[in-house]
């Protein structure tokens, strides 16, 4: 399984960059139609983060997740202020965990 | 030196000109001549190393060989390429063993109590329509050559999976997943990777260079020259080996919409010794559980067209479907319980538990060893 963590991590990082830029993009501009696409890849985030046995990124991408339901159903600036704040957290985890993983495409 | 009768079965050359190398492949080789396909050229009289093979037809054999004539692209079926002469009266004794053996194998062998089983992975019909004309005019005994067929990568990965063929015929343009990259996946199979495969394409040399760097044996341009191809599939029939039983391997299909979450899976279960077939969308599971016919069925819970436990419930209710189902879901894990309870999945397993549980769960549903 240690080989397959190292094979998978890169592959991992790169994707969870890009659901994290496409929340944050919809929560800072207040794009309410994104929401719900917002909590599908947070969802597939924690998922893949779980199968990888990343454990400090599980929570982390569950509460996003949470978060994100709840500002789609207010579309309120304080819940939308909230999940900015948490993916900023979650995006702290995610490059601490880039910066130890190999390159992309080197495994 | 005799040339032998059973002329114009393709073999797998190598060819090496100082620190130039080419892999491609012959045919009308005798004991003192081949003709090698390719594009690469020198003048006439050049010095070549040349090494010949074909998979349980011709062991590796090296030559020192010299160019005596050079071909340019005809009609179809005149391929370009090189006609080698063999230096070595020693290589060509010696392949004129191996060409007699080739001959009079056919004769040796008992009548075949299974015919040669061969999987075309090619998604045209016309291609498929051909093999079938080719195996009634070539092979005289009804029932000596049998053609299965897969139209993608996946189709053919489950029909692998459940059936044991003596050749796979890989064209390189396939639907969603190369024929190059089901190549690697074959030879990184421990059961499947020693099983001959041809590639074939129009691709020509970039075809060529990835079914060959993938795994393939040899690879074969298109449009086919069937009496080439049929004349080494009738070599094959002739020469195989009685067929080993095959180690009974659990079958696992996976559904996630997740693309990471299923190569991740698949590549954990997979060195776990499983067979798994994997799914992304609801057709595309409906399709690998009819052909792939799964000894557990993993499905995700949150996906965008259904969710997993109407799934497992409708495979249940619905389609009598009597093999395990685990639900597999990074939601909460009371939440999750309540789902596969309500669905009448075998159980479930929280993401969050990682693929070493996971793995743990597959071999305790299926009663596995470690």
């Amino acid at each position: 399984m240690e080989d397959l963590h190292a094979k998978f991590l890169p592959q991992f990082v790169v994707l969870a960059r890009k659901r994290l830029a496409l929340a944050l993009t919809a929560a800072i501009a207040r794009d309410h139609s994104a929401t719900s696409k917002v909590v599908r890849e947070l969802h597939t985030l924690a998922g893949e983060a779980g199968l990888l046995g990343l454990h400090e990124v599980v929570p982390l991408a569950r509460e996003c997740e949470h978060k994100a339901k709840a500002l789609h159903a207010s579309h309120s600036d304080a819940d939308a202020d909230l999940l900015v704040g948490g993916l900023r957290q979650l995006e702290g985890v995610i490059e601490r965990i880039g910066a130890t993983a190999p390159k992309a495409g080197n495994s | 030196m005799a040339a032998v009768n059973r002329d114009r079965f393709i073999v797998r050359a190598e060819l090496r000109v100082g620190n130039d190398s080419v892999i491609s492949y012959g045919f009308d080789l005798t004991s003192s001549s081949v003709f090698v396909v390719t594009e690469w050229n020198a003048p006439v009289g050049t010095t070549v190393s040349l090494r010949l093979s074909f998979p349980r037809i011709l062991d590796p054999i090296d030559v020192t060989a010299r160019i005596a004539d050079i071909r340019v692209a005809g009609e179809p079926g005149e391929p370009a390429g090189v006609g080698l002469v063999f230096d070595e009266a020693s290589a060509g004794a010696c392949l004129l063993d191996e060409l007699e053996r080739v001959e009079s194998c056919g004769e040796a062998s008992p009548s075949a109590e299974r015919p040669y089983r061969v999987l075309l992975v090619d998604d045209s019909w016309l291609i498929r329509d051909m093999f079938a004309y080719g195996t009634a005019k070539f092979f005289e005994r009804p029932g000596a050559l049998a053609i299965d067929h897969a139209e993608d990568a996946e189709e053919a990965w489950a029909k692998l999976a459940k059936s044991t063929y003596d050749l796979v015929i890989v064209d390189y343009f396939l639907p969603s997943e190369d024929g190059a990259s089901l190549i690697a996946r074959l030879r990184g199979d421990a059961r499947l990777a020693r099983t001959p495969i041809v590639a074939i394409s129009v691709g020509g040399r970039d075809a060529r260079e990835a079914t060959i760097s993938a795994g393939a044996d040899v690879f074969v341009d298109k449009p086919l020259v069937f009496r080439d191809l049929f004349n080494t599939l009738r070599v094959l029939a002739e020469r195989r080996e009685r067929a080993r039983p095959v180690p009974e391997r659990k079958a696992i299909l996976v559904f996630d919409d997740s693309p990471f979450a299923l190569a991740l899976t698949r590549a954990a279960l997979e060195s776990a010794g499983f067979t798994v077939a994997i799914a992304a969308d609801l057709s595309s599971f409906e399709r690998q559980r009819v052909a792939f016919d799964p000894d557990l069925i993993l499905v995700d819970v949150q996906m965008p067209e259904a969710f997993g436990d109407d799934v497992a419930s409708t495979l249940r209710g619905w389609h009598g479907v009597e093999v395990p189902i685990l639900l597999v879901s990074s939601l909460e894990q009371s939440e999750l319980e309540r789902r596969a309870q309500r669905a009448q999945a075998s159980g479930y397993i929280c993401k969050g538990a990682g693929m070493s549980e996971l793995v743990r769960r597959c071999r305790e549903l299926l009663e596995v060893a470690p």
